[in-house]
């Protein structure tokens, strides 16, 4: 009957308040039934693959290249798919369960494998040795062994997923409109309405909802962990260390969810090779890990690049249309304009080329903005104990907030009150911000954090303080982490451009400042005339990622390296 | 008590928390440090190494107080160098600038600093290797950057807290012998020397006076002083009463 009612109350008004536990209660729903079937899946997958070395030669691989499909991509083909075949809402909830099951299963199976080889030689020999039975090898060691890593896997693919669940509860595709009721519709539908109040209540809802199922659910799973992990002379110091190293690769999986394609080129290793590595029994030669490393990164390139193409293809399958000429192709993107029919407007490569400049101008000062001020949170952490206590959790929950469910407040706050051109610039600045600083934020804290006892000690112990300590202890130890940070914070801000550009507010009004994220979502908006468009500037944006990350990020890594700590 | 001793350790005791439990690590610790080589032993978690952090000054006690020459010890000074188990070297730091770390602490020239960094680095034998980094040495060499750091202060105390057994038995036995070169220098400005150590043969082997401390909390169950000339030879029969002796306490 409570069900009832607040249907009913939809009806008047879906974003009064009194509808939030209904809403929240809906998003619940779809990322619990999702978590499920990842968790069996992940199980299966994982055992499998780890308890039979026959079947990991196939398993492994095959996972390397299912993770790395991106996610996002794929969102308007299982929409379309799915909705064709059950159509109406069941299919909209189908196609948003599928989707976050893809979000979530790839860490939690990742998660599993590593867990079972952590599994000590010789306890799998004193097991054989005991002659204990398969069914009870797997009860009495192979479960508990996964246990620590699937929980951190499990919170980080519960994490990336809400990071989706603003994307896909409020979604346009083409003709195709998807509303789900959930928090993230909330969020979605107040910023269409202009209502800031109740965007930021459903905001702040879904914050709540984040943290409490953090306190509630994991950190007691968390706390078990201890129990049954093997030795503990890693360096692991207890729940920070884990916690700190958690933060970090919740982004880079949020990222890899949005944006693979970029993800991808984010890192050298491919996730196999940093797979390899934390297998501590299996003895790799590093020359053969980095041939490994090669070969896959070689079909993850072919296997990405015939992934947009097939995008292409079915797009034109599902709309009919033609296939186009390799001319008609050329054709397509020369006459490519955002707004149609604009005279005196760029158009083509020329809009391209000035599309990439302006992002990446907009990029800059975004990276500037949140080097700056993390540079100095950093500082300040690392010089006064009570100021860490007091601020780190509140970065924690500004970190908890998906950027997704943020952007359209943001968006909301700044428009309604600089409406000039100025301010679609600013708000997709600021946007670009909250996709990056976090990157850097936790980067430097964690390295600041990670400066060995007994180099602070000696530091201390000869004097080293103040303006020195900075100069000569603080800055060359985050030095790593920013480097890294910055690698991933531009990443994330290019993940950030395709909704930092192109801005839908109030009454379905749309703003937009020219970029390659603009470029993207008109193309989109154009259908099957805009696909040659969307592959094309996504071969622009991942070749000018690739462009910077060698130019610059490479040669600081590599000069990154004698700041880093023997361990 | 006729004459102030270099450090003097008055009724310290020093707990933590842990899990919000408060945990004595040291009760009513009380000694004095004279002229002399003075070594702490006890069995490890016995807050050997947090006594001789709070004569640094880099620890504070809970209770009691460390006195350096009469005054309360209330932060780091260049009159102590402290030697770390763990080398404790700036990685990114050159042999040549992290001896010299300590040494901008004091209103000298950059010339004298020079001059006096370079001097010890000879002294412990690792001329030619000014320009190399810490992970370029191996660690007895690493250990040889740690002592000329602290050395270059020319301090009055010279704290080691268990400096030898993070190397190899070899490389131990060679650096212990060199480090008691140094001390019998006439020349070496510096007049005590606190070592803390687990290894019972290497504080008979080295020290005048030998601390005993009992387990958690700790607490100073003797106070030995080994009365035989340097080089001491192991097989002196004189040597294993001491090492009893002092095993008989801890155990």
């Amino acid at each position: 009957m409570d069900l009832a009612l607040a249907l009913q109350l939809n009806a008047v008004d879906p974003l009064n308040p009194i509808n939030l536990p209904y809403f929240a209660a809906r998003s619940l729903l779809r990322l619990t039934l999702a978590f499920g079937l990842s968790l069996g899946f992940a199980l299966a997958y994982g055992i499998a693959a780890a308890m039979s070395r026959r079947a990991s030669h196939v398993l492994l691989p095959v996972l390397d290249v299912l993770q790395s499909v991106p996610v996002l991509g794929f969102l308007p083909a299982v929409f379309i798919f799915v909705l064709t075949r059950v159509p109406g809402e069941g299919g909209q909830e189908l196609a948003s369960i599928i989707l976050i099951f893809t979000a979530m299963v790839w860490a939690m199976t990742f998660a599993v494998i590593t867990g079972i080889n952590q599994i000590p030689n010789d306890i799998k020999e004193a097991s054989k040795a005991y002659g204990i039975t398969r069914s009870r090898y797997l009860r009495q060691v192979v479960l508990p062994a996964i246990y620590p890593e699937l929980i951190w896997g499990c919170i980080l693919a519960w994490g990336g997923a809400w990071y989706f669940i603003p994307v896909e509860e409020y979604a346009t595709f083409g003709m195709t409109q998807v509303q789900l009721k959930g928090l993230g519709f909330f969020i979605a539908q107040a910023a269409t309405e202009s209502r800031l109040d109740s965007a930021i209540i459903g905001l702040v809802a879904m914050v709540l909802v984040i943290i409490a199922i953090n306190r509630i659910v994991w950190r007691p799973l968390v706390a078990r962990t201890e129990k049954y992990r093997y030795e503990a002379t890693g360096g692991q110091r207890g729940f920070h260390a884990r916690h700190g190293k958690l933060r970090s690769s919740l982004l880079k999986y949020e990222g890899r969810i949005a944006n693979p394609i970029v993800t991808f080129f984010k890192y050298e290793k491919t996730n196999l090779s940093s797979f390899l590595e934390t297998v501590p029994r299996v003895h790799v030669p590093p020359k053969v890990r980095e041939r490994l490393a090669r070969i896959f990164l070689v079909t993850r390139v072919i296997v990405i690049i015939g992934f947009l193409g097939l995008m292409v293809l079915v797009i034109f399958f599902l709309e009919n249309s033609p296939i186009p000429t390799l001319q008609a192709a050329l054709n397509q993107i020369q006459s490519f304009q955002p707004i149609k029919g604009c005279t005196g407007c760029l158009s083509g490569f020329p809009l391209l080329a000035y599309s990439t400049a302006s992002s990446l101008l907009r990029l800059l000062a975004a990276y500037l903005i949140a080097l700056g001020w993390t540079l100095l949170a950093g500082i300040a952490i690392a010089r006064r104990q009570k100021l860490a206590k007091a601020l780190i959790p509140i970065f924690d929950i500004g970190q908890s907030i998906p950027a997704t469910a943020l952007f359209p407040i943001v968006t909301l706050l700044i428009l309604s009150r600089i409406s000039s051109p100025m301010g679609i610039q600013l708000a997709s600045i600021v946007l670009l911000l909250t996709g990056m600083q976090w990157y850097l934020l936790f980067n430097i804290i964690g390295a600041i954090h990670n400066i060995p006892n007994d180099i602070s000690e000696s530091t201390s112990a000869y004097g080293v303080s103040g303006k020195r300590f900075i100069r000569e202890i603080l800055i060359p130890a985050s030095f790593p982490a920013i480097i890294s940070g910055s690698m991933q914070a531009w990443g994330g801000g290019w993940n950030a451009t395709i909704v930092s550009e192109y801005i839908v507010t109030g009454q379905q009004q749309v703003q937009q400042v020219a970029g390659l994220g603009a470029v993207l979502v008109n193309a989109n908006n154009a259908g099957s005339a805009g696909t040659v468009v969307i592959a094309t500037a996504i071969i622009i944006m991942t070749l000018t990622i690739l462009i910077i990350n060698r130019l610059v990020w490479h040669r600081l890594m590599k000069r990154a390296d004698r700041y880093k700590f023997e361990s | 008590m006729t004459e102030e001793p270099v450090i003097r350790i008055d009724n310290v005791s020093k707990s933590f928390l842990s899990e919000e439990k408060p945990v004595a690590v040291l009760e009513n610790v009380s000694f004095n440090v004279g002229k002399e080589f003075l070594c702490i032993v006890g069995p490890s978690g016995c807050g050997k190494s947090t006594l001789l952090r709070m004569i640094d000054g880099l620890d504070r006690p809970s209770q009691g107080n460390v006195y350096f020459h009469g005054k309360p010890v209330e932060g780091p000074t260049p009159m102590m160098g402290m030697v770390f188990q763990t080398f404790a070297l700036i990685p990114w730091k050159t042999v040549l600038e992290n001896v010299e770390m300590g040494l901008a602490w004091m209103k000298i020239t950059e010339e004298d600093r020079l001059r006096r960094s370079e001097k010890f680095i000879q002294d412990v034998g690792l001329d030619g290797f000014e320009a190399s980094y810490p992970k370029e040495l191996s660690g007895g060499m690493k250990q040889r950057v740690g002592i000329a750091r602290a050395l270059a202060l020319e301090p009055e105390v010279l704290l080691m807290d268990e400096p030898f057994s993070s190397l190899d038995a070899l490389t131990a036995e060679g650096l212990r012998k060199e480090v008691l070169e140094i001390w019998s220098n006439p020349q070496f400005s510096t007049n005590s020397v606190i070592m803390v150590t687990h290894n019972v043969q290497e504080a008979v082997g080295m020290a005048d006076t030998v601390i005993v401390m009992s387990p958690r909390p700790g607490k100073v169950i003797d106070n030995v002083r080994i009365e035989m000339d340097r080089p001491r030879d192991q097989r002196d029969p004189r040597f294993y009463d001491y090492v009893d002796r002092i095993i008989s306490k801890i155990s």
